[in-house]
């Protein structure tokens, strides 16, 4: 199949590109790498007026090495986090999701924002990120505002970005030498959209225990304070987080309905803190 | 439609485009260049990879107005390759192609494993390879090819 | 003395590195790898438009008004504006085979979903798919048939008002006494299993280009096929043309698997149009149509009672089969293809006593089945295969001995089995041992009772099968289809230079026959490999021939071409000969010469110039008919060669996920006299791996309403390089006494067996759980949930 007619504008700005959002009234989509917005488009589930190509502004390229965070743009794609030609605020842990972002020619051209963007709870930056407490960087006509990716996602495909925001960057806070992660997915083979996704981190130094289930029908489910999980899996720490709380939450998030995919999220979250144990 | 420069097998091409027209065809019937085949039109199966900027990318998922500016290279423009000719045979002495459908896009993907990956083992050879869809061979040529290329160039770096 | 006769064609023993039994590199290679393959989408003519198909969204309904935009009315068509195109019918003649005919463009009702309503042209696709979209059909929805259960119900919504029932065809077999065993025997197992429907899925979907050619007053139709001569006898039908006004060309074909074995409603809309219009029309099938509206294959359901002695000796094999058909008959093979085979092939390679079967073909609102690798082998070997496993968790014995104690022995071949399919050789027994060897089961049984560190669950399985292949005349006779292979033709031809030109009907798309078909001509004449031009896919220049499908080609063009090449060198030994100056009967063809027994000889391409540049200097008995020869061939028996494999396979099984892991993977298989063992063995792994996918990951399912809930690669899932082990094959080769070079019909072989042996193994790994799989394929989701029914029963919380 082939897309539906579009417009098309590449904006050397981030206000420019804001503008045309803005006048296009909804009927736009943003292209950040396309790599999800391509098929929509090809199969005419998505039929905008307008495409803006944000690839080419200089800020959603940038990156920054702050002190405590790394300020990555938009439109830095997953092959650059994999290979390292960014600065890592997390000792390894992003280039290791990017690298298992579906496949090498994907993450040539697809971006993190634009997957955060797109909103899909199966992708693996929303639960990711969530998990490493990175914040979103919009920008919009109102100016700036910070929304932590744990609340990025409204919903499955749902975001609070507005129609005329677009996602600037995403700023990664430093893991401390001793922090730990776990991750673990269950995908029917490589490069296919999780079924199942936990994210664990702990990062005493920061005094982060911080656990993430993701590719849930909706927003990632995050549990902020994981200490009970997290400690007991460290090998100390009482009233531990236990199972039952977990799939209480994931009732809650609409996924007791389907026995298999409360299952299957449960052994990736239990597989994720195995990663965390301590050796 | 929107007018467009680019470099396709390292000539300059100028064209106006449908901004909906992915790359794949504007390579295909733009530039008659049908070297790299569509199987799926969704991002999923591979046969449309070609080379942009030096990094292989899908061309039914990239629109030909976002290119401009790119060097583009398709299988036609890696002729005289050195990764890729030694490729053409290895593919060939192990059987890593049946009806090459498939075969452009493999040749993308393999030669981005042999040059980034040089020393991949074979699990991830295989991992690298999964973006790749292949209905005929059941990609065991088209790995041992790869791991064939690989110890072709290992052999001859360590050669004094 | 005959012609053929003087051709020195024993392989054994020949001298030559190129001929039949040499892993010869591809001559098709090296355009395919340069990108310069030809396939239908690459293909453009001048004045070319595109067309869209518009197509049904819903699954049964009667077709209203169609609202075409203003102005557009000349770029569509609809099932009325195709009143002088007939109907596809493709009729068996087999008892109580019920027809229904499939107009190209529904005219007032659509019975499936993807069925094509309208036709819409373009300048580009994207132009044709913009006015498909613009359209406005009115559906008026009926009750939609999405099952076989649905079809059978009393009262159930009939597809086709006349039939009286969903039924297209029920087919019985009876042999012995099957209750009276059944009353007596030790043992007897019961299974329920399922296959799901699947999607062929080669990578190049199909592709027709279409063209009036005035010159020749000719229909030339570029279509990407199997069957190009077949496309041609349906599109005469069907168009009401003759067929010496339609060429079919099948460039190069990326993939067919049998998807491309048929006649495609598309291709004769195409053809048509091409006709109306008067200038080039081009439609290429997009994945989506390819999944949603293609054809699908493979939904079994199969009831099978079971009763063996206690050592696990079949004694009756009792099998109630339902095979979901789609809406209509294909043509040339019908929808009745699968259901009609499965009587005789579900026997398999076993010696038992009592049989019956009844099977049934049933029409249901979903896409017409097509023959898919194996066609109703893979599901008729996973019934039979899955049953022994049965019996041997019955009686408490090693799968594996089980198979030796039941398959037929290697002393009383050639065998004709039960429903009087005539094995013609081999060793079935010391294949399973070779094969349990090399998985070593015994390694296996150690690691299993051990445990795995990581808490998986290890198995392996099992699956002998054997591969009826080139069904010949008498085998198609009796099904009074539309087509019956008879003679298998190839035409050869000597250039002035000496270069061979070997022309066939058959089809290569994949199966390296440019490569394989010029290493017979090479056996036979000596003629160098790289001056052997094979053609194929052209009905103007190749002979008749019903295509490739059936593992038939090398059987049957290989024969062929074996006899045109024997009947050349008869030609040129006269020539040669009289070249010599010694008799006709003093000289052999070998080597690219004609040669006398005391090493005189002239080569072949001097005998070439002769004929064409000197024709002074032949003798006067010389053979007008020169150096083009058709010969044709038939196998000496043409009941079907008999390959056949072990496949063995070692899984291991996440209890939590659900995933399946292949750890290790050996087939065993004898495949007769291999022309080029490269090539064969590319054949058996690509058939396996499509197997893997049917056991583990293909499915395409429909909601109630009849729709498909798959319509892209990621909700499709093919199995890529990470979902393929490491595999090991060991050939044997049992020469067929029946074909040339004693070949046998592999082409499908790998696909039938992999099935059945990593469900065998994936029970094997829950056989302590008490767990069994019993439908494939075996997703995470359906082996967790046969996990929890064997805790429930066990009365244990899950």
């Amino acid at each position: 199949m082939k897309a539906a007619a579009f417009d098309y504008e590449r904006p050397p700005t981030l206000e420019r590109a804001i503008e045309l959002l803005r006048a296009a009234n909804g009927d736009a989509k943003v292209l950040a790498g396309g790599q999800s917005l391509g098929p929509m488009l090809n199969l005419r589930l998505a039929t905008p007026r307008l495409v803006v190509d944000v690839t080419r502004i200089p800020e959603l390229r940038r990156t920054a090495d702050e002190r405590d965070a790394v300020v990555i743009g938009a439109c830095v794609t997953h092959a650059d986090i994999e290979d390292g030609r960014v600065p890592d605020a997390t000792r390894g842990v992003m280039p290791g999701v990017a690298r298992a972002i579906a496949y090498r020619a994907v993450r040539n051209r697809g971006t993190v924002g634009g997957s955060l963007a797109h909103a899909d709870p199966s992708a693996d930056w929303p639960t990711a990120l969530a998990a490493l407490g990175a914040e979103a960087m919009i920008a919009g006509p109102a100016g700036r505002r910070h929304v932590p990716v744990a609340e990025f996602l409204s919903g499955a495909f749902e975001s609070t970005l507005a129609a005329d925001e677009i996602l600037e960057a995403v700023r990664v806070p430093k893991l401390s030498a001793r922090a730990r992660w776990g991750f673990h997915k269950v995908c029917r083979k490589p490069g296919k959209f999780a079924e199942a996704m936990s994210a664990v981190l702990w990062d005493p130094d920061r005094g982060v225990r911080r656990a993430v289930i993701g590719a849930t029908d909706s927003r990632p489910i995050t549990i902020g304070d994981a200490r009970g999980s997290v400690d007991r899996s460290r090998g100390g720490g009482a009233d531990a987080l236990s199972e039952h709380a977990v799939a209480a939450m994931l009732d809650g998030a609409g996924l007791g309905g389907d026995s298999y995919s409360r299952r299957i999220h449960l052994v990736s979250f239990r597989r994720a803190l195995a990663q965390i144990q301590s050796t | 439609m929107k007018p467009i420069r680019l470099t396709v097998n390292g000539k300059p091409v100028s064209a106006v485009v449908e901004p909906r027209q992915h790359l794949g065809d504007f390579l295909r019937e733009h530039l008659l260049l049908t070297a790299t085949h569509l199987g799926c039109e969704q991002g999923v199966c591979g046969a449309c990879t070609v080379l942009v900027d030096g990094v292989p990318v899908r061309s039914c998922i990239v629109y030909a107005v976002a290119c401009d500016g790119a060097d583009v290279r398709t299988l036609e423009g890696l002729e005289e390759d050195e990764v890729v000719t030694q490729l053409r045979a290895a593919m060939s002495r192990h059987h890593g192609l049946q009806c090459g459908f498939c075969t452009p896009g493999m040749m993308m993907t393999a030669r981005d494993i042999v040059t980034r990956l040089p020393d991949a083992d074979e699990k991830r050879v295989r991992e690298e390879l999964s973006g790749n869809l292949c209905r005929c061979t059941g990609y065991v040529g088209i790995v041992d090819a790869i791991r064939d290329v690989q110890e072709q160039r290992k052999s001859r770096r360590g050669a004094p | 003395m005959s012609d053929s006769a003087r051709a020195d064609d024993g392989h054994a023993g020949s001298p030559t590195k190129q001929g039949v039994g040499a892993r010869l590199e591809r001559k098709e290679d090296d355009r395919l790898l340069r990108g310069r393959g030809q396939y239908v989408g690459d293909i453009r003519l001048p004045g070319m438009r595109e067309v869209a198909f518009v197509r049904s969204p819903v699954a049964h309904a009667v077709v209203g008004r169609i609202d075409i935009p203003d102005g557009r009315r000349s770029d569509v068509f609809v099932g009325r504006d195709l009143a002088d195109v007939e109907p596809i019918l493709c009729v068996a003649g087999l008892p109580g085979f019920k027809a229904a005919s499939q107009p190209v463009l529904a005219v007032d009702r659509v019975l499936h979903v993807g069925m094509a309503v309208a036709m819409c042209v373009g300048d580009t696709r994207a132009q044709a798919e913009d006015l498909a979209e613009a359209l406005a059909v009115d559906y008026r929805e009926l009750d939609v048939v999405h099952d076989v259960r649905k079809a059978r119900e009393p009262g159930a919504t009939l597809l086709h008002g006349s039939w009286g029932d969903n039924l297209l065809l029920t087919s019985d077999l009876v042999v012995g006494d099957v209750d009276a065993v059944a009353r007596s025997a030790p043992v007897s197992v019961e299974l329920e299993l399922r296959t799901a429907r699947q999607c062929m899925s080669p990578m190049e979907g199909r592709g027709v280009l279409a063209a009036w050619d005035s010159r020749m007053d000719q229909l030339v139709v570029h279509t990407s096929s199997q069957v190009p001569h077949l496309v041609r006898a349906g599109l005469a039908r069907f168009l009401g043309l003759e067929e010496g006004r339609i060429r079919v060309i099948a460039p190069d074909v990326g993939g067919g698997f049998g998807y491309k074995s048929i006649l495609a409603p598309e291709e004769v809309c195409i053809a048509w149009l091409a006709m109306k219009l008067r200038h080039p029309v081009r439609w290429l099938e997009d994945r989506r149509e390819q999944l949603t509206a293609g054809a699908n294959c493979r939904e079994h359901h199969y009831r099978i009672r079971a009763h063996a002695d206690r050592a696990g000796r079949l004694l009756a094999f009792d099998v109630e089969a339902d095979v979901d058909s789609g809406a209509y008959s294909v043509y040339p093979f019908t929808g009745a293809l699968e259901a009609g085979q499965l009587p005789s092939m579900l026997p398999g390679p076993y010696d038992f006593g009592s049989y019956r079967c009844r099977s049934r073909a049933v029409v249901t609102n979903k896409v017409p089945i097509v023959p898919y690798r194996g066609v109703a082998r893979p599901g008729a070997c996973i019934a039979l295969e899955l049953t022994i496993d049965a019996i041997a968790r019955a009686v408490g014995r090693e799968p594996y001995a089980v198979r030796l104690d039941n398959l037929v022995p290697p002393q009383a071949m050639p065998f004709d089995n039960i429903t009087g399919k005539h094995f013609d050789g081999g060793d079935y027994p010391a294949s399973v041992r070779r094969a349990v060897d090399a998985i070593d089961l015994a390694g296996v049984r150690v690691r299993q009772a051990r445990g795995e560190s990581d808490g998986r669950l290890i198995g392996a399985g099992f699956a002998f099968f054997n591969e009826q292949g080139s069904v010949g005349t008498s085998a198609y006779a009796k099904w009074g289809l539309p087509l019956c292979p008879g003679h298998e033709q190839a035409k050869v031809r000597l250039m002035p230079d000496g270069m061979l030109e070997v022309a066939v009907g058959i089809q290569s798309h994949g199966q390296g026959l440019e490569t394989s078909l010029a290493q017979i001509a090479h056996e036979v004449l000596g003629v160098p490999v790289d001056r052997i031009r094979v053609v194929h896919g052209d009905t103007a220049l190749t002979p008749y021939s019903i295509g490739t499908w059936g593992s038939r080609s090398m059987v049957m063009g290989g024969g062929a071409v074996a006899r045109a090449c024997r009947a050349l060198a008869g030609r040129l030994a006269r020539i040669g000969a009289h070249a010599l100056g010694v008799p006709e009967g003093a000289v052999r063809v070998r080597g690219g010469e004609v040669a006398t027994g005391d090493g005189r000889a002239v080569t072949i391409d001097e005998v070439a110039r002769l004929w064409y540049l000197r024709p002074q200097e032949l003798p006067p008995d010389v053979d007008p008919g020169g150096l083009e020869v058709t010969g044709g061939y038939r196998a000496a028996r043409d009941s079907g060669t008999f390959s056949y494999a072990t496949h063995a396979v070692v899984v291991a099984i996440d209890p939590e996920t659900g995933q399946v892991e292949i750890l290790d993977y050996a087939i065993d298989e004898d495949a007769g006299v291999c022309v080029n063992p490269m090539i064969v063995e590319g054949q058996i792994v690509g058939g396996t791996v499509q197997g893997i996918g049917t056991a583990l990951y293909e499915e395409m399912a429909f909601s109630e309403e009849g729709q498909p809930l798959a319509s892209t690669f990621l909700d499709y899932i093919l199995p890529g390089a990470t979902e393929v082990p490491p595999m090991r094959l060991a050939h044997v080769e049992t020469p067929s006494p029946y074909t040339e070079f004693g070949v046998k019909g592999i082409g499908e072989s790998g696909a039938i067996g992999s099935p059945a042996a990593i469900l065998n193994a994936i029970n094997d790994a829950l056989k302590p759980l008490g767990a069994v799989i019993a439908e494939c394929p075996a997703t995470p989701r359906r082996v967790l949930a046969a996990i929890d029914e064997a805790r429930n029963r066990a009365g244990r919380p899950v």
